[in-house]
């Protein structure tokens, strides 16, 4: 693995998050998809402590 | 090219070069610091008294012009709405998801708020742990733990699940339930505090005739909650008793899981530091230690808890840098010895500073003796006097005199002091479930 993978892991982990962002705004308030949308960008960020703060620096 | 993934649950930040993780550390305590200016009253009212902005750290030693915090301002706050954290709070009260506060060891406990996204970050912290203890998707991890309002054991069992183990929750059995469980399960891995480990050794031995080191599955053992499992006469107890490896870890609720020991067994822990900042302080200068061997007070900044941000938390845990590195090639920094103390806790006996872990280390270092002790400072006029209980194994006492002899030798070096010791009945000293209350001082109370 080299520093192209781990720029080409962040890209889609912000694709991901941009996914989970419309999905919420989508939502219309139905608590069953606003809340698992919740958990689901809860462990976007830590895929983004592992993988995103650090693309810079590999 | 990357190290081995098998061993690392994150390959990349536990092998960056220690250049790579100080610009890590960095970017990610502007970051955490400009939340918190921004979030939470009480973080900037500390920095517009003291004259910072975020902005003002451009270099990684402007970090130490951010004031400290210490555990006693965590509880003024909490004097302050939203009840009941305080304005230390950087998120809406709606967001967050789970309540814990410490055990009030040093005093009025410290409540902390946790958002499902800081929830998820405790895991994480422990997923570093377990991988690097040689947790995997195979074992089966007992945890003989009361759940509840402590965050004991609470993320290394979220942990466990996320790596894929299949947990088994102790709960409210009782120590031989429990016992009973893990031989019929025959779960190969538990968590549990240093006293415990003992306690459930003894128990199944003298209560069930079990020896868990024969009778038992149990491969690997992780420590929280005491020092123990860094005291190495203590570990060695633990390891003899269980026929297992003993790892220690380090957390404390109000920062989170900092520091962990790996498999092989250094004499040392790593600091985490793609998740946390620790930085070492001269007790009397102020000065922050670089060099090994130096102990210095601990000053951690969680970079990535969002609730109830820790930012250079003066946590009065007593360390030293190692001088020696780690087979694991794991870069980030080690202890060594893990928490050898606390500024707080090392006391003035005599006119000699004494850790009441030199203490533990000789009484288990002695196979003669049980797994219990007591130590009773008291004040004779202007004398103080140190006395120590001890239990003699069964079958040992017709030794005592040369116990007793090595015993008083052995802590005269360690220590520089001199005990009366007086010898229980074996099994007549306090067990403890949890963590061990065996230091005892009454000189502030007249005793």
């Amino acid at each position: 693995m080299d520093a192209n993978n781990v720029a080409e892991m962040d890209k889609l982990i912000q694709r991901m998050r941009q996914c989970a962002e419309e999905l919420k705004e989508k939502d219309s308030g139905i608590q069953a998809v606003e809340r698992n949308v919740d958990r689901i960008l809860a462990n976007i960020k830590m895929l983004e402590l592992n993988i995103s703060d650090v693309k810079e620096l590999v | 090219m990357l190290k081995d993934c098998g061993l690392y649950w994150n390959p990349i930040l536990e092998t960056l070069p220690q250049e790579k993780l100080r610009a890590l550390q960095l970017k990610k305590f502007r970051r955490i610091l400009e939340w918190a200016y921004n979030n939470s009253p009480f973080y900037r009212r500390l920095y517009q008294d003291a004259g910072i902005e975020p902005g003002d750290i451009k270099r990684f030693q402007d970090i130490q012009r951010v004031p400290k915090i210490e555990k006693g301002m965590m509880r003024e706050v909490q004097q302050r709405a939203p009840f009941p954290y305080g304005d230390m709070l950087s998120v809406p009260l709606e967001q967050v998801t789970a309540f814990r506060q410490t055990s009030g060891t040093t005093g009025t406990p410290v409540y902390q708020a946790e958002t499902w996204t800081d929830w998820e970050w405790w895991s994480e912290s422990w997923c570093y742990i377990l991988y690097a203890q040689g947790y995997r998707d195979t074992d089966r991890v007992f945890i003989p733990f009361g759940y509840n309002i402590f965050v004991a054991f609470w993320a290394g069992h979220y942990a466990a699940e996320k790596l894929g183990c299949e947990v088994v929750p102790g709960g409210v059995l009782d120590t031989q339930a429990r016992i009973l469980k893990m031989q019929e399960l025959r779960c190969n891995a538990f968590m549990a505090t240093p006293t415990y480990v003992l306690g459930m050794a003894d128990a199944a031995r003298n209560k069930l005739g079990i020896d868990p080191a024969k009778d038992l599955n149990i491969q690997k053992i992780t420590c929280a909650g005491e020092p123990g499992a860094s005291i190495p006469t203590t570990k060695k107890r633990m390891e003899s008793a269980w026929g297992a490896k003993v790892y220690d870890h380090i957390g404390a609720t109000e920062i989170g899981a900092w520091s962990y020991e790996c498999t092989e067994q250094p004499g040392g822990l790593h600091v985490n530091e793609a998740l946390f900042l620790v930085e070492i302080e001269d007790i009397e200068t102020g000065e922050i230690i670089t060099d090994p061997g130096k102990e210095g007070k601990m000053i951690i900044t969680a970079l990535d808890r969002i609730a109830k941000p820790c930012i250079r938390f003066d946590s009065k845990d007593v360390i030293r840098w190692a001088d020696y590195e780690c087979d694991c090639s794991r870069t980030f920094r080690l202890i060594d010895g893990g928490v050898v103390g606390r500024a707080d806790d090392i006391k003035k006996v005599k006119g000699v500073l004494l850790a009441p872990t030199a203490i533990e280390e000789v009484v288990r270092s002695l196979s003669e003796l049980g797994d219990e002790y007591e130590v009773v400072v008291s004040k004779r006029g202007d004398v103080d006097n140190i006395l120590l209980k001890i239990e003699i194994l069964p079958g040992k006492e017709g030794e005592q005199e040369s116990i007793l002899f090595r015993l008083k030798d052995q802590l005269r070096v360690k220590t520089n002091l001199g005990y009366k010791i007086e010898v229980h009945p074996f099994g007549s000293l306090p067990r403890y479930e949890v963590k061990g209350k065996r230091f005892k001082d009454l000189r502030k109370t007249g005793g």
